[in-house]
């Protein structure tokens, strides 16, 4: 097999409590599935976990179905209450996290019945659906 | 035997170890004459006994043998030594070595290599089937085509398994397709009206269910269709069911000549191996042949429609999807007119994550949600709360971002609501030369329980246009380095050039620069949507009661 050198490696580092998941590559259509994979075994081999950080600085592209494992992520870490922390965000992501609106979202802290800040601008308008519960 | 006992132990002399040795041991002297012979010769060559003349009790090619090596010299063998010291012997196969005795007489060692020989041939049988089925293989799944398929098939079991061999495929019409195939002739397809339930066994092997075995039929009971023009009479016919993925693939009817054995069990064996790759490369085929058609069907549904301008507003719009061989991108874009004229047309231009069939059915499914939304267009937030509703799904995040650009000619000039909702804001080009990004914002839609949406407002004076565009075009890979992306700066730069250019100018000026950046490599798909304010001229009211009209 030949390694390509924007191929996706997740290495995993554990500590206490806490898990870091360092993402080496592009995070996109082929790749993304991998570290979701990766998050998810993580978040049910340890049930006591607190924070999950994922190590970004190496990241390389991030495409449409590399957010979308992030979104993913975000969805499991919040369901086992966990918070999960995007470290050393390249600018490059963070452009794309603000494009998209989902910084807030993919960064705050796991839901205990609290709402999510919603964006500052004076004509922003928060939409919420009309049955929240109705999603998970 | 009692009779062979008593001879073979008059033959036997009491110093010879020989005379019970496990294998034929026959002497004969340079006469010809058999001069000893033991036990074991005596049970294969009855006839043998000393004295006798060898040509009366061996058989010919020994008696050959013999004659040769007894002329030139007593150790000379013949060169081919392998061949011609071979033979059979009472319906088995022997391998007969000389040794030269001092007398000139030739002892020949009898080996009964019949098993030996049997078990190369079956090994010879067996390479060759494998090598056939290897070919047949490589073949059959080099082409996802069904009808190359069904040629194939029955081009390759007419050169190996029979005279005569018809590949049958299912078929849900009265037409049966039938490709025939003589041995050593070309296949041909026919669409036959006929009942497969004529043939006994044909109608169980099309429906592929229950499964059948291979079977005979009674070649006096196949219908005449069955049978090319021709062909004589038929010596034996067998069906065998090709079994595809899940669903039957067809059936491969073999037929043989009166004169032509009729099949043996491995051979039926052998047809049924072929009939599994057959059946395998027939039902791939199949699906794909579904697959392509439920694609073209979408991709006739999800193409974008074709802009023109509506009620004095310019539309212009360019798709070009990727390269990729899943044809279906998950860039769309639509303009709804408004049902009153009037009132403002609304524009949404989008990028589904993710691509192929999924992207598409997503993106059809956007589509018509926000078709169905179109009365509440005035208000682009609710309108994005509810499709982020419809969208929102708990086993994946897949999600949408999309622009959404409400246009309303108003006076010579075109009012615009726009709204993004996770994407490349739109470019204003204004007639001074300048290009700025609309400063609209709003969180992607179909992944987050909430949303947030930024609409603003813009107005186009004429000759004036506001570009949305999805991100296939700034991350356009290549340029001289080949590595570097299209990127925002560059379109901004590009747009400047844009002035005063009507909108399919735009349009297809954004689309060759990418293109041109891109070369041959591999990209996503582009969208553009190009509004313009036409340039207009002012002209008087025309009845007194309206607020005036401007030319096109």
């Amino acid at each position: 097999m030949t390694t390509h050198p924007h191929q996706l490696r997740v290495t995993t580092l554990e500590t206490q409590d806490s898990v870091r998941v360092e993402v080496h590559g592009d995070l996109d259509y082929d790749n993304a599935d991998l570290l979701v994979h990766e998050v998810t075994a993580q978040l049910t081999a340890r049930p006591g976990l607190t924070d999950l950080h994922l190590h970004c600085a190496e990241i390389g592209a991030v495409d449409s179905m590399g957010l979308c494992a992030l979104l993913m992520i975000s969805r499991h870490t919040a369901a086992a209450g966990v918070r999960l922390h995007l470290d050393e965000r390249s600018a490059k992501l963070d452009r794309l996290l603000d494009l998209t609106g989902t910084l807030d979202h993919l960064t705050a802290p796991p839901p205990t019945g609290t709402v999510r800040s919603s964006m500052t601008g004076e004509s922003t308008t928060a939409i919420r659906p009309t049955e929240p519960d109705g999603l998970t | 035997m009692a009779s062979t006992q008593a001879r073979t132990v008059a033959d036997t002399r009491p110093d010879s170890l020989w005379g019970r040795a496990p294998y034929p041991v026959l002497v004969a002297d340079l006469r010809g004459v058999v001069v000893r012979c033991n036990d074991a010769a005596g049970l294969i060559l009855p006839a043998a006994a000393p004295g006798a003349s060898l040509t009366d009790v061996a058989p010919a090619w020994l008696c050959a043998a013999h004659t040769r090596i007894g002329s030139p010299g007593p150790h000379a063998v013949p060169a081919d030594t392998e061949e011609a010291l071979r033979g059979t012997i009472a319906g088995r196969r022997f391998e007969a070595h000389p040794t030269a005795l001092g007398d000139g007489s030739v002892a020949w060692w009898l080996v009964d290599d019949t098993d030996h020989q049997l078990a190369r041939e079956a090994l010879l049988m067996e390479r060759e089937r494998t090598a056939f089925l290897a070919k047949a293989s490589n073949v059959l799944l080099s082409s996802l085509n069904l009808g190359r398929c069904m040629d194939v098939t029955a081009q390759l079991a007419a050169e190996s398994l029979a005279d005569v061999a018809l590949a049958i495929a299912p078929s849900r019409s009265s037409r049966l397709p039938v490709v025939t195939c003589l041995r050593g002739g070309t296949p041909v397809l026919a669409d036959m009206s006929v009942d497969p339930d004529d043939v006994p066994g044909l109608g169980e092997a099309l429906r592929g269910f229950p499964p059948v075995p291979s079977r005979w039929i009674d070649p006096a009971a196949a219908p005449a269709w069955l049978v090319p023009e021709g062909f004589g009479p038929v010596g034996s016919i067998v069906i065998t069911p090709l079994p595809g993925h899940g669903v039957p693939a067809g059936a491969l009817v073999l037929l043989r000549k009166a004169q032509t054995a009729s099949f043996s069990s491995e051979e039926e064996v052998f047809a049924r191996l072929f009939a599994a790759r057959a059946g395998a490369a027939m039902s791939a085929a199949r699906l794909y042949a579904e697959q392509t058609a439920i694609t073209d069907v979408l991709m006739r549904e999800l193409m974008p429609p074709a802009l023109h301008q509506i009620s004095g507003v310019d539309f212009a719009g360019g798709y070009r999807p990727s390269a990729d061989h899943e044809r279906i991108g998950g860039d769309f874009y639509d303009v709804h007119p408004a049902t009153v004229e009037g009132e403002a047309s609304l524009v949404s231009l989008g990028d589904v994550c993710g691509k192929g069939l999924e992207a598409a059915v997503l993106t059809g499914k956007i589509r018509n949600t926000l078709h169905a939304l179109l009365p509440l267009a005035d208000d682009h937030s609710r309108m994005l709360g509810l499709l982020n509703t419809a969208l929102l799904n708990s086993h994946h995040a897949r999600f949408v971002t999309l622009v959404l650009a409400s246009a309303r000619r108003r006076g010579n000039q075109v009012d615009l609501a726009l709204t993004s909702a996770g994407h490349p804001s739109p470019l204003i080009i204004r007639a001074d030369g300048t290009v700025h990004e609309a400063d609209t914002r709003g969180t992607l839609i179909g992944a987050l329980p909430a949303i947030t949406a930024v609409t603003i407002t813009e107005s186009l004076a004429p000759g004036e246009s506001c570009v949305l565009y999805t991100d296939g075009i700034t991350e356009a890979k290549g340029g001289p380095m080949g590595d570097d992306l299209f990127g925002d700066e560059r379109l901004k730069r590009a747009l400047a050039g844009c002035v005063g250019m009507p909108a399919e100018g735009i349009v297809e000026h954004v689309q060759m620069l990418a293109a041109q950046w891109l070369g041959n490599r591999r990209h996503d798909d582009m969208a553009v949507v190009v509004i313009s304010a036409p340039r207009t001229h002012h002209l008087s009211a025309v009845n007194g009661h309206t607020r005036g009209r401007f030319t096109a």
